[in-house]
Order: C-alpha cells, then structure tokens, then sequence
C-alpha cells in the first residue's frame, strides 16, 4: 500500500520547525511560567554510600521568606521500580527522596521549595544532612568481590543480574578453529548530555481535577501512565506535554523520579511547581550511559572464517535499575547484538549487570550497541592482524551475504548491503589506505585507517519486548490523521520530536498519501492529549513505524477521498488520483475536484456524501514493529594522522557509508548521521565521567566533561546505499541513532593501524595515544 | 537583599529596574523582559548557549551580572530577523540545516552573526578551519557542526558574490 505519488518522500524538505527554533520562538520547559509557582532545589547526597542519621532543617526556620520541605519520611513509599520479571534478577527501587540510605552523590535527599528559584536554591543550602558512612562498591572489581557488602540489603552478590544468551555448538566451533582469539575491552562511562538539562513544571486544577505536566521529555505517554499508577490518579486527568525539548539522545527516554515527584508536590502545595535541573546535577544525577567491559573469544578456521564467539559482558550499571530499561537493559542489548552482521553460527553469551555507588545508567543513543560495535569490531582486526588478513578482506570473508538470514540467536535480518558498503569503503578511501601503508616506515608522522563495519536492529516489534519481559511491553507508534473541513492536515503524532524534524517528515509522509502540500499539515506532537497513546521517540522507530502509522492513518483518509471523488464526479474509485490538492481521473487531469472541496462535502456539506458514507476525514493507526525488527547497516571508517614524537592525533577524515531502507528526508538523514557521528567521536576521544575512590564525581561541569568542540571534528562525509525494507509500510528502516555507533570502533582501529598497537579501551585521549605509540619512540 | 536600581536596554525596549546584584544577565533577560530565546545551557561560561549582544559584541549571559550592564544596549536572537527568522544567517541555517533540536542556536546564531558581518564587510570567504574557529566557545550536540559551518559559508559567500 505505497503512496501512488510519492514526491515528498525522499525530497530534501527544509524544515518547517526551524523558523520558530531560528527566532527565539520556541517554547523549552524553562520557558512554561505560570503564575504562583513554587520553585524546587533539591538537597542531594553529598557521599556515595551512607545511611541517612538527621536531615536538619533548622536553618530555615528564620530565612525570612517561606519554604516548604519535604524529605523522604514526608513522601511515603513513593519511588522508581524498574524490575524484569526473571528469577534472575535481584529487586531494587529508588524512592523518590532518599528513605535512610543514599546509593549515589547526587541522590534526592530532599525537596525545598520558595517562591523564587534563587531563594530556593540558598534554601536548599541550608539543609544539613548527616550521614554515617557505608562501604563503597565503586568499581566492577570490586562488585565481584564477596568480601564487600553489596549497596542492596538482602542481596546475595553485587549483581542486578546475571543471564545467558546462546545458540549453535559453540563446542564444536572450539573444537574446529585453527585460531583461538581472545581479548578484553573496555569503554568508559560517558552521557548523552543534551545542551538543555531536564526540568519538569506540574500544575494541578481542581475545577477540571486536571494535573497538567510539562516534562523536557521523549516519552510523554509513559510519564503519564506512571504518575497515574504512583500517585493513583486517574489517567483521564493527567496531561503531560513535552514542549520544544532541547536534545536527548535517549537521555530523557526514562520516566524519572522527579517528574512523579514534581507532580506530587503540585498536587501537595495546591500550587504549581517547577524545576529545572542544572548543570552540574545533569551531570552527576540525571543518567550516566556505557561503562562496559567485554571478554571475547573467537573461534576461527585457518581460512579466516570465522566459526563461533563466546562473550563475557560486564556492564557497571551503577546504583539503581531505570525505568523502563531497566538495569539488564544494556548487558542484555549488548549480548544480543554481539553477533552483528557477520555468519556465523555458535555463540555463547553471559551477560551481567553490576550495582555499584555511581549515577544509574540507561540508554544512550545506540544503547550498548557502540560498546559492542566497538569491541566486535576491534576484534575482527585483531583476528585480521592475527592471522595475516587485511581487515576489509577479512570482514568480506565473513559478512553476511543472503537474505534473509535466520542468525545464531534466531533473529532473522531483512535485506541489507553489507557487502557492498564495505566495498563502497573501500572504493573511497583507496588513497587513505596506500598513504596509512606508506606512512608505516615512519618513525614521526603516522597515518592509520580504520573501519567498523555493523548492523543496527531497529523498530522490533512486541515479542522483542515480551522475550525481555521489561517493564515496557511493547514499543508500537500511533498516529492520528484528521483532515479539516478547509483541506487543511492536523496530525496527532505519538512521537515527540526533539530535533528529528518530525513536523517535517511526517507532513512529507502524510502529503504523499493525501495529495496534498506538507506545508498545509500541521504535525502535533509531545502531547497525551492531542496524540494517541503511543511509547515515545527512541530506538531509531520515528521514521519506520512513526512514518508507517502516518501512511497508513492517511491512506485510510486517501480512500474515502477517493469515494467521494468517485461519486461527485460519477468516475470509478480506483481511476481517481489525488495529488496537487485535487482529486482528479488519472488518464483525465482535467476531470477534478478540489481536495478542500471533498473536505468540506465531507465535514460540513454531509448532504453531499454518497448514501451510508460516515461524515468526517479522520483516521488513527497503531504500527507495531515486525518481530525482530528491521536491520539497518553501515559502515563507518576513521582516517587519523598522529604525531609519533608529541603523541599528538587529527581525526583527519571521517566516511560513513549507510543503509536505512528508504530515505525520508536525505537534509535530515544527513543531520541524524552527522550528529549520532560526532557524539560517537566524543565518545572515542574525550568524555569520560571519572569517580575517584570513594565514588565522588570528579567530572562536574564543562570544564571537566570535554564534549566535541568544531575545531576539532572534520566534514563528515556521508554516502547512501538504499535497501528498502520489506517489513516497513513505506521501506524504512531506523537510522537515529546508527551515527554514534560506528565511531569508537572506527578510530580505535585507525589508531590501531597507525601505531601497529592493539588498542582496548576508550577514551583515546591524548594520554592514551602517547602511552600506545610508546614503542615508536623507543619507549617500550 | 539590596537592590541596585538598573536600566536595560533589550531590544529596544528600555526599562529600568530594581535588581538584586547577583542576578544573572540571562534570568534578568527572560524573567523581566519576557524573553525565551537567552537559553541557558551550563551556566558556567562553557557552552556558549546564553550568547547575546552587549552593546553589539557577543557576550555570555550567564557569566555576566544584570547590574553591570546599567545603561547598556542588549540584543537578543528576537532582534536578528524576528519571528519569520528572515536574518541570512538564519534562513542559511535553515537551508544548511545548522540546527536539529534549537536549544544551541540563539547562541550559536549571536556568536555567528558579527563573524559574517566582518567577513562580508571585508569581502572575503573565510577557511572552513577559520569558521571552526569562531565557533570553538559553543557547543552544539546535535548536529556535528557540519550544517552550521556550511550555513557560515553560504551566508558569507551568498553575500559576497560568486560564493561556493
């Protein structure tokens, strides 16, 4: 059921969001003031493990304005679960403000608000807080040692949980290999880190018993569902909003303790409250991604193919599970994808999330699949360096080839080019390579290539979710689709949109199906009252099942259009085309009407319509995803010249070739890659959270938390290949997040290639090169 | 607290207030004068969000008290090309698609803009490493830079003539 014009899909539409983000226009969560507001700063954990002796308020008796304060003895059992339901898994909750004991520094302890934010922050200063300390579980290490109490009471180890994942017979494989490879990796904790920080403003009106909450959020439906369940309020009554959200990345695809908190104040105080989080506590206490620590063995028969993977996964997921991803969510994420785009059929699993005194993690644009991508593909080139392959060669060896193919944990992947990408690659950077070759002789100046090479499983449907039994039971997308009695196209869109370009793509969607211009439809989104209920922007589903559920909502109004075109014009249905705002008889354009025409007969001029045919233009689908997805793929290549004698690196080139079915939008396909891109090289080279031995922060601010600056990071150069998806609506595959996936990997191994070191771990920060290039200056 | 009677100045609009010293620039801009496109995005001088113009050079608001600034004249994003967004750099962020999610932009646009000016008064299209440079105090985690060091370019060589 494609659209029979598609004009719009595919076109490089400028964006019609960006006039109000140009002009100073836009509406963030710090932009929603209402009057009577009290302000919230909270008192967080000043140590990262310790019981809670006195939280003394005293100081705020003579501040000379009012404050309200609440603590965790105030908020009764109020708090965060995220629990999946294996027997497995070890039971953990947050409250919403600490009840005796704090787990992270940065933790809620308490809650003080003022009618003003600066006087609620010098309010919150006072607020003394008395700990006795417990013993730290601050590192991976020492989560696995029993000899140190772990951070829950009644836990029998240090471990969220612990699972297995397999298939084939990995015994045989062992048994078979000419070659038994086996390495360690590692990549660093690190965030998403959106320019604006969360904040959440919640307003309760007893006249209509509405509680209205404005959340910096990209899943306001699921906001709304736990503020229901948590505070036992209808669901009816509650209104969550997302307005203009300044970045994710899937930082802000949690439901987070304060955003229940915030409304259950709201409703307390009898008056709006608001809070914005700033920087630091972004930082320190908002959501920590990666952190992972990979042992892989490989099993590889003397021509280079490879047989089977065994893999050892440890993710330090730090305090608390978060809702709805949980704490298995990355372990379990990066077991699964561990086999990538390569064939082979034994695999062996165990994965493991560690409770540590740090920040809780959740997802990260790739959600482990960066961590994976990065060990997956440093291995292939350790196993090409290994046996005497070059790493292009080597990956040809194995990649997948046919499709579909059933792979060794049953998941089934559509057509794809994976072959062709990494021959594309090879194709564009044939120079790069020679100059990397001829640099080897060297002992000043290095130039190293490398590639990563992986696919990316996106919008899967129900049993994905059901299989993981995680407190999100499914990741379907709905979109309503109402015609106006002018012609005009209002879309209820159940994706939140924060920086995708949504209110362009899905216009381009709707106006193929409907005939009409995008210009004339009007994409709402980020509201539960004007979308149906739908599970919010994240896990690369915006464009296929976002994109499918406006095709298909639209076709539904195409066809009705199409009867009362029919009927008007006394032609046959199936002979009626609409495009350019008319509907007209395909092999006679001049027989027409209007679109804005039919609209009206049908909304207003009801007299009009054909006997038994129901007033109104509107139409409403859920899209779920296909079972096991649809696999996007790329392949990602990093050029870097380094300094041997001042260990000094220059990304000097960077190429992604990608594969996500059909392009919506090539202007915004671009933007998603180069963006997801360069977080992926912040990744490899700069950020880093670090925590000294107590688990104290030490990387607060900006100064300390080094994100890519422009100066550093080259033109990206992006080509397509176009492998449409046959499990799709409209070919689409997911594309968001695949930027950030590729680079760590990318430049690890260029890194690799240029010194002829193996390299382990991320971040590549100047240190790191030095120490890796130690041998070329003699050093080693 | 003491107040510090203080006139602004933004966007034409002059009115004078009483402040408290320690108010920032940026809280003063968009609580008193009503206006949202001063995005505070660290608060401590590092990312180039809470850019605005005092007395026409780019300054941070956030590391700047409302006080110091009695008497000054302050611009802000509104100012450049109002809410049609018409300014050339704007409408070349649009076509070069310089912004994803927008929280960046007022800053990265009032940092840009006299940048652009000096170039097209002087008639020369500056290096990509040079427009990377004047970009080097903000941060933008959406887009890479690609679209806005393009953006640059074109408005630059747009109005120069015979730009790439």
């Amino acid at each position: 059921m494609k659209a029979e014009n598609p004009r719009q899909i595919g076109a490089r539409v400028q964006r019609f969001e960006d006039t109000r983000l140009l002009s100073g226009a836009a509406r963030y969560i710090d932009d929603i003031r209402l009057p009577n507001t009290l302000h919230l700063s909270f008192v967080r954990a000043q140590v990262a493990h310790g019981r809670i002796l006195e939280i003394d308020t005293f100081g705020l008796e003579d501040i000379g304005y009012p404050t309200w304060v609440f603590t965790g003895e105030d908020i009764g059992n109020l708090s965060m679960k995220a629990h999946q339901d294996y027997p497995e898994m070890q039971y953990s909750e947050q409250p919403l403000l600490a009840r005796d004991v704090v787990r992270f520094v940065g933790e809620p302890v308490a809650a003080v608000l003022a009618e003003d934010p600066y006087r609620a922050e010098d309010a919150a200063e006072l607020v003394f807080v008395d700990y006795d300390p417990l013993p730290v579980v601050g590192t991976m290490d020492q989560a696995r040692d029993a000899s140190i109490p772990p951070i829950f009471e009644g836990w029998k180890n240090s471990m969220f949980v612990e699972r297995q994942m397999k298939g084939g017979d990995l015994e045989a494989a062992r048994a078979q290999a000419a070659h038994v490879i086996r390495r360690t990796y590692r990549n660093q904790r690190q965030a998403g880190v959106p320019m604006e920080c969360r904040g959440v403003v919640a307003h309760y009106t007893p006249g209509d018993r509405m509680l209205t909450v404005w959340s910096s959020t990209q899943m306001p439906h699921l906001v709304r569902t736990y503020i229901a369940e948590e505070l036992d309020l209808p669901e009816a009554r509650i209104r969550v909003i997302a307005p203009d959200v300044g970045g994710g990345f899937g930082i802000k695809g949690q439901v987070f303790g304060e955003e229940v908190l915030v409304a259950w104040l709201a409703i307390k105080t009898g008056r709006p409250v608001k809070w914005i989080e700033d920087r630091r506590e972004h930082l320190v206490a908002s959501l920590h991604a990666r952190d992972h620590e990979h042992t892989l063995e490989a099993y590889v028969s003397d021509d280079g193919r490879l047989l089977g993977l065994w893999a050892d996964i440890s993710v330090d997921v730090g305090a608390y599970s978060t809702f709805p991803f949980t704490a298995a969510g990355d372990p379990g994420m990066a077991a699964k994808v561990m086999p990538g785009p390569y064939d082979f059929q034994a695999y062996e699993a165990t994965f493991r999330g560690f409770a540590t005194n740090k920040c809780p993690i959740g997802t990260y644009r790739g959600v482990a699949r960066p961590s994976a991508v990065f060990s997956q593909e440093r291995l292939m080139d350790d196993i090409a360096r290994e046996i005497g392959m070059d790493p292009i060669a080597f990956r040809l060896r194995n990649v997948i080839r046919e499709f579909p193919y059933k792979n060794v944990l049953g998941f089934t992947y559509d057509p794809g080019s994976y072959a062709e990408s990494l021959e594309k690659i090879r194709d564009v950077l044939a120079d790069d390579i020679a100059a990397a070759e001829a640099s080897k002789s060297s002992a000043t100046t290095r130039t190293g290539v490398g590639i990563a090479c992986f696919v990316e499983q996106t919008a899967h449907g129900t049993p994905d979710f059901t299989r993981r039994r995680v407190p999100i039971e499914t990741g379907y997308i709905s979109a309503r689709v109402e015609m106006q009695p002018d012609g005009t196209v209002v879309i209820g869109l159940g994706l939140q949109s924060h920086g995708q370009g949504l209110e362009t793509t899905m216009a381009q969607v709707a106006a193929d199906a409907l005939g009409v211009l995008p210009e004339t439809i009007f994409v709402r989104h980020g509201d539960t009252l004007t979308s149906p209920y739908s599970m919010g922007t994240w896990g690369s589903r915006g464009g296929p099942l976002g994109g499918g559920a406006v095709h298909m909502a639209s076709m539904q109004i195409a066809e009705k259009l199409k009867v009362l075109a029919a009927h008007e014009m006394q032609a046959d249905k199936d002979a009626i085309t609409l495009y350019g705002g008319r509907a007209y008889v395909t092999d006679n354009p001049d027989r027409f009407v209007e679109i804005r025409t039919l609209a009206r007969h049908a909304l207003r001029n009801v007299e009009n319509l054909p006997e038994g045919m129901i007033p109104g233009l509107e139409a409403e689908f859920s899209l779920d995803g296909p079972r096991d997805g649809t696999y996007a793929n790329a392949v990602h290549a990093a050029v870097v010249e380094i300094d041997v004698p001042t260990g000094k690196m220059k990304l000097k080139r960077f190429v992604v070739v990608e594969d996500c079915g059909t392009i919506l939008n090539p202007l915004v396909v671009d933007g998603q890659v180069r963006g997801g891109v360069v977080q992926g090289i912040g990744s490899a080279l700069f950020e880093h959270f670090v925590y000294d031995a107590e688990c104290q922060p030490l990387t607060t601010s900006f100064a300390d938390y080094l994100m890519p600056q422009a100066p550093e990071i080259p033109d990206i150069e992006v080509h397509h290949i176009e492998t449409p998806t046959p499990l799709t609506p409209l070919g689409a595959k997911g594309l968001g997040e695949g930027g950030a996936i590729g680079p760590a990997a990318a430049i690890a191994n260029a890194v690799s290639n240029a010194l002829d070191v193996e390299v382990s771990e991320t971040p590549l920060k100047a240190s790191a090169i030095w120490h890796l290039s130690a041998h070329l200056r003699g050093e080693a | 607290m003491t107040m510090t009677e203080t006139t602004l100045t933004v966007n034409g609009q002059t009115r004078t207030l009483d402040v408290e010293p320690r108010r920032l620039l940026a809280d003063v801009i968009r609580q008193e004068f009503d206006i949202a496109g001063v995005h505070i995005g660290c608060a401590h001088g590092a990312c180039g969000c809470c850019t605005v113009h005092i007395d026409g050079t780019p300054r941070l608001s956030c590391l700047t008290f409302a006080v110091q600034c009695d008497g000054r004249d302050i611009k802000t994003v509104e100012s450049l090309g109002g809410f049609d967004a018409t300014h050339v750099l704007q409408l070349a962020f649009k076509s070069e698609h310089g912004l994803q999610c927008g929280y960046c932009t007022p800053g990265f646009l009032m940092t840009l803009v006299p940048y652009v000016e000096e170039n097209v008064a002087r008639g020369t299209l500056p290096s990509d490493e040079d427009i990377r440079e004047a970009m080097s105090g903000n941060i933008c985690r959406c887009t890479g830079y690609h679209g806005i060091v393009a953006a640059v370019r074109k408005a630059i060589g747009d109005q120069i003539g015979g730009g790439q």
